[in-house]
């Protein structure tokens, strides 16, 4: 049983990093019913930020988070407003294909400035762990937990209760409808394209202050959020928040279970059990488990 | 999985293309080149001058690089393939070999065999030899051609089999041997280990590695457990789950440092206490500024086939001298230390009636007793010709991270073979590459 709450509790830190992420992508498909393609680069980016206020300047590490925020906002707003701005009308597909393009640019750039070493943030709660009834977790993984429980509670009251929230929600459910309120929808665009940005930089910091840091092949861990937005539906805030939760702590359980109980699934079913939960979601809901059902008039 | 490096890439482009605009081509065949103290003809070998050559009155050698500089080992591959360019440059500001100037060809293979292979046609028909041929199973996926073609290559890589293949020119211990030497030294300085438990990709990398560690444990009459895992730091929740609930004494771990890390951190983290061995391309020294470094200072040890960047030989000093001001890397030995029988072969291929041909190569290479690596490793770990059984060279190095040796490793061990690579009998490669 220890050994199961164990497995909650690891795979919970690793699915809040992927909740923050998958949060990013459902955030700009609900403002402009785009996949953005562009959330590898940015958690990248943003990682690649906090770690050189940290590691070259020498900021704290909070300090650096909160810098690394601020700039993966302005680094999303800044792509919303040259690269997708400018195909307002032009089919979503084309706007999805382009996201591919500006993370490719952006991955490159960052590729650049990694080099051959990885760059791993050291971070500053060490090694430290928190026991209790057999159970443990690092200081890292508390503090992931916790930063993620604080920005999805922060972001759920902004869009619940801020003006910009109401504008980015009546955008969401109706562009058009929106517009003609008087809700300035090019800034909910870009409003959403910032909180994706800042968002991508909390995971990006996180996983570089992990064992490995951030390398040129680090951006892979962005996809895992693409089964949890699946899991959890399109267009439902809190399902990506459940959703990156479930792939994280299906992971860890599969990791830990798998090999003694269904050895004939092979070695390594872990990295495909989010997504064989994924089908068995669909298949139930095909609308993920909080996505809105689409009705179409013809 | 896919990485796209600008740099590497546009150097990789300009290098391809500066070699096709200015013509360092094959003078056809029939010999000579018109200079006096010049032989050499063929595919690879011109008698007009390497372009920016650095002895204008020599020939030009062109020897290509199929290497990874985008993706899994690319942290690796970069630093190699520049230790590599700076040792034939060196090369080339010493006079040359036999009145040729060497030039290389850098190609992205992205650690893939069938892009590997798509390298390799496109340079098939301009290249003497190959400097550097990334990977085993990439290496295998050009090996036909290779024949075909009598090109030999100097592999990035110590793979059992490249021992009992004439075409390949490796140098230092194999991964298997490795492995071996590190369960022995672990089984000495460690103890007590009554359990070893290998990790690695599930590749001819790892498997080769996993022979040698359990062929050491039963030598040693120690309980042998083996799991693959996948690369990406992501990915490794099953491996360390495996780790803390077998919890061995040692692992053997032959993954890329990022794994590496996240796996003998993680497994210390949920309360493993052993030791780890991570075969040569385990380490990187970017790993020091990880939250993992305490634990890798403490319980992590790199094997490794020669010593660190700061051991004390001619040729580690002639290759700090040659790179300038780089941060220390070992990958940067590697690639150092591997172009040596590549120098060795094609030295004694120009002593050879015919000089330097692809044929004379191929012969120069089978007929390899020694080679100078200017105190990296003895001469006679050059030894080709005969049985691998007799010539193998068994040696390997341990070392142990610390954040204040350059490169972030120090010796803990200096060339030694371990009682298990001592009596194996090596009939055969440890893993069979497919």
């Amino acid at each position: 049983m220890t050994t199961f709450a164990q497995a909650i509790l690891s795979g919970t830190a690793q699915g809040a990093i992927y909740a923050l992420l998958a949060l990013g992508f459902v955030i700009i498909y609900k403002a402009t019913h785009v996949i953005s393609f562009a959330q590898p680069a940015l958690m990248v980016i943003g990682g690649l930020f906090s770690y050189h206020f940290s590691a070259v300047f020498g900021l704290p590490f909070w300090p650096s988070l909160f810098i690394a925020i601020l700039l993966g906002a302005g680094l999303g707003m800044l792509i919303e407003r040259l690269a997708l701005r400018p195909m307002i009308g032009k089919p979503v597909f084309t706007l999805a294909i382009i996201t591919i393009g500006v993370d490719v640019v952006l991955r490159v750039l960052a590729n650049r400035y990694i080099g051959a070493d990885s760059r791993a943030l050291r971070y500053p709660g060490g090694s430290e762990r928190y026991e209790f009834l057999g159970l443990a977790l690092s200081h890292r993984q508390v503090t992931i937990i916790v930063v993620t429980l604080i920005t999805v509670v922060s972001l759920a009251l902004f869009i619940r209760y801020a003006k910009a929230g109401l504008a980015m929600r009546a955008t969401a459910l109706d562009q058009e409808t929106a517009l003609a309120q008087g809700v300035k929808v090019g800034a909910m665009f870009a409003l959403a394209w910032a909180i994706a940005g800042g968002l991508a930089a909390i995971a990006g910091t996180f996983i570089a202050t992990g064992s490995g840091g951030i390398e040129q092949d680090t951006w892979i861990i962005a996809l895992k959020a693409l089964p949890a937005i699946i899991i959890g539906g399109l267009d439902s805030l809190q399902g990506a928040v459940i959703g990156g939760l479930a792939v994280g702590i299906i992971e860890q359980i599969t990791a830990v279970y798998q090999a003694a109980y269904l050895p004939f699934l092979g070695t390594n079913f872990s990295l495909v059990a989010p997504y064989a939960l994924m089908f068995v979601v669909l298949l139930i809901r095909p609308y993920g488990l909080f996505g809105t059902k689409e009705v179409e008039r013809v | 999985m896919r990485k796209h490096g600008f740099l590497p890439k546009t150097l990789a482009g300009a290098a391809i293309a500066a070699f096709a605009l200015t013509g360092c081509r094959d003078d056809g065949g029939g010999g000579g080149n018109g200079e006096d103290d010049a032989a050499g003809s063929g595919p690879g070998v011109s008698s007009d001058p390497c372009p920016d050559a650095v002895n204008e009155e020599n020939g030009c050698i062109t020897l290509g690089i199929i290497t990874d500089l985008t993706d899994t080992f690319s942290a690796v591959a970069v630093p190699v393939t520049e230790a590599q360019e700076a040792f034939w440059q060196r090369v080339n500001e010493e006079g040359g070999i036999g009145g040729f100037d060497v030039q290389l060809v850098i190609a992205d293979g992205e650690y893939d065999p069938q892009t590997t292979s798509q390298r390799y046609q496109e340079m098939r028909s301009d290249v003497l030899a190959l400097a550097q041929a990334l990977g085993s199973s990439q290496v295998m996926a050009i090996l036909d051609d290779m024949r075909d073609d009598n090109v030999i290559a100097a592999p990035a890589s110590w793979n059992s089999a490249w021992d009992f293949e004439p075409l390949i020119v490796e140098s230092g211990a194999n991964y298997c041997f490795e492995a071996m030497n590190g369960v022995d030294w672990a089984l000495g300085e460690r103890g007590p280990i009554e359990s070893v438990m290998a990790i690695g990709y599930p590749t001819d990398f790892g498997e080769d590695a996993a022979y040698g560690a359990e062929t050491a444990a039963e030598a040693n009459a120690v309980e042998f457990t083996q799991i693959t895992t996948p690369t990406g730091q992501d990915n490794q929740a099953e491996a360390i789950s495996q780790v803390v609930q077998n919890d061995p004494d040692l692992i053997v771990i032959t993954a890329g440092p990022t794994e590496t890390a996240t796996i003998v951190a993680g497994a210390a983290a949920e309360g493993w206490q052993g030791t780890a061995v991570g075969s040569s391309p385990t380490w990187n020294p970017g790993l020091l500024q990880s939250d993992a470094a305490p634990v890798l200072e403490e319980r992590y040890f790199h094997a490794s086939p020669w010593g660190p960047w700061d051991y004390e030989s001619a040729g580690h000093e002639a290759m700090q001298e040659a790179l300038g001001d780089v941060t220390p890397n070992f990958a940067y030995v590697m690639g150092w230390a591997w172009s040596y029988p590549m120098l060795a072969v094609l030295e004694h291929a120009a002593e050879m009636e015919g000089g330097i041909t692809r044929e004379n190569v191929v012969a120069a290479a089978e007929e390899l007793e020694e080679v100078d690596y200017e105190g990296i490793l003895p001469p006679e770990a050059g030894l080709r010709a005969g049985d691998p059984n007799e010539t193998a060279y068994r040696a390997s190095v341990i070392n142990r991270v610390t954040a204040d040796a350059p490169g972030g490793t120090e010796m803990e061990q200096d060339l030694t073979v371990g009682p298990t690579a001592e009596s194996y009998d090596y009939s055969g490669p440890c893993a069979a590459l497919d």
